[in-house]
């Protein structure tokens, strides 16, 4: 568990982050210039916070309150066992491969070590580049091993910056697995900065919004999404939903693919809904495997009846939950199988008489659904 | 004639031999405090950071008989502290070989920090922060990583001040005089046979014998530099 209490102040910039992270991985999502990586150098301890606190699993890293001065804690960066991996992978470049992995964890004294040098080798396919010079290695290897040099040292916490922002689209697919691998096999706390929201919903449904230095929210994804701030940044993201859907079928003529909307697929429950079919655009991902898409509350109306006689291809039932007003929004989100937030007008809802628990169906355009880069 | 050439005296050698352990002891003498002077300049800001750089600098730009007659004014037998090692360990240090070795290693150093101030500039911060984040001390950065990643630099800022010395004459005459066998070092020789009459030969014997030597240590840094930049990998940067 991670408690985040942090201020910091430099000129016009305020940073100011209340926070407790529990998931396995976070997610920290946020425009450039948010204040993403200042977070994570107040963690890592390369930036001093003005005043708060950093607590990680009981452990006071970090203590600073103005008035008593004999109660700071300051922990040195060294002293912090906090990983990290870098855009820019930074390995040592006079060192070898397997030097590289093994300078932490000489490092640590023995009972410390969590992982045999071998088992980290071994989960992030690193044997065969063990005896190169980081120089020689492509960019997603130079990645692994700098995410197999963090896990050596055994932190109490992983601290991920945008470790795939560096590398195009094929690269990225080859990693994102061995970040999985790690997450499902290695019990390490998490917290992993992008500014692509697709590759941190691969890796987890738990996010931290920022934005101008300041945490807007953190918790699932579709709850953060109803927070109004948070929607506001997100509406110009265009990522107010995300599902995550199966491929059943494409028709590659016609341009679109045919996916299931399953209870039991996306990450929040819907309770007892058999699964929903939804068109969306043709996607070059092999049938039986999972995509996200996401498509903006703006982008879907409701409807008390199924329609026919309509172009809208996706009609999805589901359930209200909650209904919120932002300003001069109307926010409705409905459990669909997973939790969608539709934007209607305040008429709207009332001439459809909309209340928690009333059954509707979600009118989305094929066109409007996008599909996220990357596919699980 | 040509046989004359390279013929030397029992008084070229011993300047050549103490040129040399001049040169070396020199060389030994400002390795560690240029390197951490470098490092203070390079990757901290304190107070007097700048008057620290002019001091350093400084033998660079004045004319070199003036640190001479300073380090005779400090150092020298009466000198502040020259009249206290004398009284208290019995140690000379004016108008002996040591001496040398100070005079050309106040004159070398400024060479040596600035060589070694530029490679140490050019290690990528970002690698320094990683080191840490991995559970490294200050210490254990600098010598495991700041300090190899430079020192292709630092290795030309060593044969920069070994050359230094072996040229020195300014500081290292007005500090400890031009004694045959204690103080008379190469340019010393050079400078001492040209006032005398019929001494060009051996001037010119010892001109040539600078050369080379001065093309060895040219030739050696070169060596030296290439394989240490090939051991720290292709380039400082991690990309």
């Amino acid at each position: 568990m991670i408690e985040l209490n942090l201020q910091r102040r430099r000129g016009a910039f305020e940073m100011q982050v209340n926070a407790t992270l529990n998931a396995a991985v976070s997610g920290l999502f946020g425009p450039s210039g948010a204040g993403k990586s200042s977070l994570l150098g107040m963690i890592a301890g390369f930036i001093r916070p003005d005043s708060g606190s950093l607590v990680i699993d009981g452990i006071c890293l970090f203590h600073h309150e103005k008035n008593r001065p004999e109660k700071n804690i300051d922990v040195p960066i060294h002293q912090r066992r906090i990983g990290m991996v870098f855009q820019e992978s930074r390995l040592f470049p006079h060192l070898s491969v397997e030097d590289n992995l093994a300078y932490g964890y000489k490092l640590l004294p023995a009972k410390d070590r969590r992982f045999e040098f071998n088992q980290i080798v071994e989960l992030l396919e690193l044997g065969r580049l063990l005896a190169q010079k980081p120089h020689q290695l492509s960019g997603g290897e130079k990645q692994r091993v700098a995410l197999g040099r963090a896990l050596l040292t055994s932190p109490r916490l992983l601290l991920l910056d945008e470790p795939l922002a560096s590398l195009d689209v094929r690269l990225k697919h080859q990693i994102l697995p061995f970040l999985r691998r790690v997450k499902n096999e290695i019990n390490i706390p998490m917290v992993y900065v992008s500014h692509a929201i697709d590759e941190i919903l691969y890796l987890t449904n738990h996010v931290a919004i920022i934005d101008h230095g300041e945490l807007l929210g953190a918790g699932q994804f579709h709850e953060v999404m109803q927070d109004p701030r948070v929607l506001t940044l997100a509406h110009s993201l265009g990522l107010e939903n995300v599902m995550h859907v199966e491929v059943a079928s494409h028709s590659v003529q016609d341009g679109y693919t045919i996916a299931t909307l399953g209870a039991n697929l996306g990450t929040n429950s819907g309770g007892g809904l058999g699964s929903q079919q939804l068109h969306m655009p043709l996607v070059e991902v092999v049938v039986g495997k999972t995509v996200s898409v996401s498509v903006a509350a703006s982008n879907i109306a409701l409807s008390t009846h199924p329609l026919s006689g309509v172009t809208i291809q996706n009609q999805l039932y589901g359930v209200v939950k909650d209904i919120s007003h932002v300003g001069m929004r109307v926010l409705v989100s409905i459990d669909v199988g997973s939790v969608l937030i539709a934007e209607i007008t305040a008429k709207a809802l009332q001439d459809l008489r909309i209340v928690p628990g009333k059954g509707i169906y979600c009118l989305i355009k094929t066109q409007s659904l996008r599909p996220l880069a990357l596919s699980n | 004639m040509l046989d004359s050439l390279f013929t030397f005296s029992a008084a070229e050698i011993a300047a050549l031999v103490l040129s040399a352990k001049v040169a070396v002891f020199c060389t030994l003498l400002i390795a560690m405090p240029g390197v951490a002077v470098a490092w203070l300049l390079a990757r901290k800001s304190f107070f007097g950071k700048s008057l620290l750089d002019s001091v350093v600098h400084m033998p660079l730009v004045l004319p070199p008989v003036v640190p001479g007659f300073l380090l005779l004014l400090v150092l020298g037998s009466q000198g502040v502290i020259g009249k206290w090692l004398n009284e208290v360990f019995g140690i000379t240090i004016a108008f002996t070989w040591v001496g040398a070795v100070v005079a050309s290693a106040v004159m070398a150093f400024p060479l040596m920090v600035r060589s070694a101030r530029l490679a140490i500039s050019q290690v990528d911060i970002g690698l320094e922060k990683a080191a840490q984040s991995l559970g490294a001390n200050p210490f254990k950065v600098f010598w495991s990583v700041t300090l190899p990643l430079s020192m292709p630099g630092i290795l030309t800022g060593l044969i920069l001040a070994f050359s230094r010395s072996l040229g020195e004459f300014g500081a290292t005459i007005t500090f400890v005089g031009n004694i045959e066998g204690e103080t008379r070092t190469l340019p010393l020789a050079i400078y001492t046979y040209t006032q005398v009459p019929g001494g060009d030969l051996p001037a010119m014997r010892l001109v040539i014998l600078s050369m080379l030597i001065a093309i060895a240590a040219l030739m050696i840094s070169e060596v030296l530099e290439r394989k240490a930049a090939r051991r720290v990998g292709l380039a400082t940067n991690h990309d």
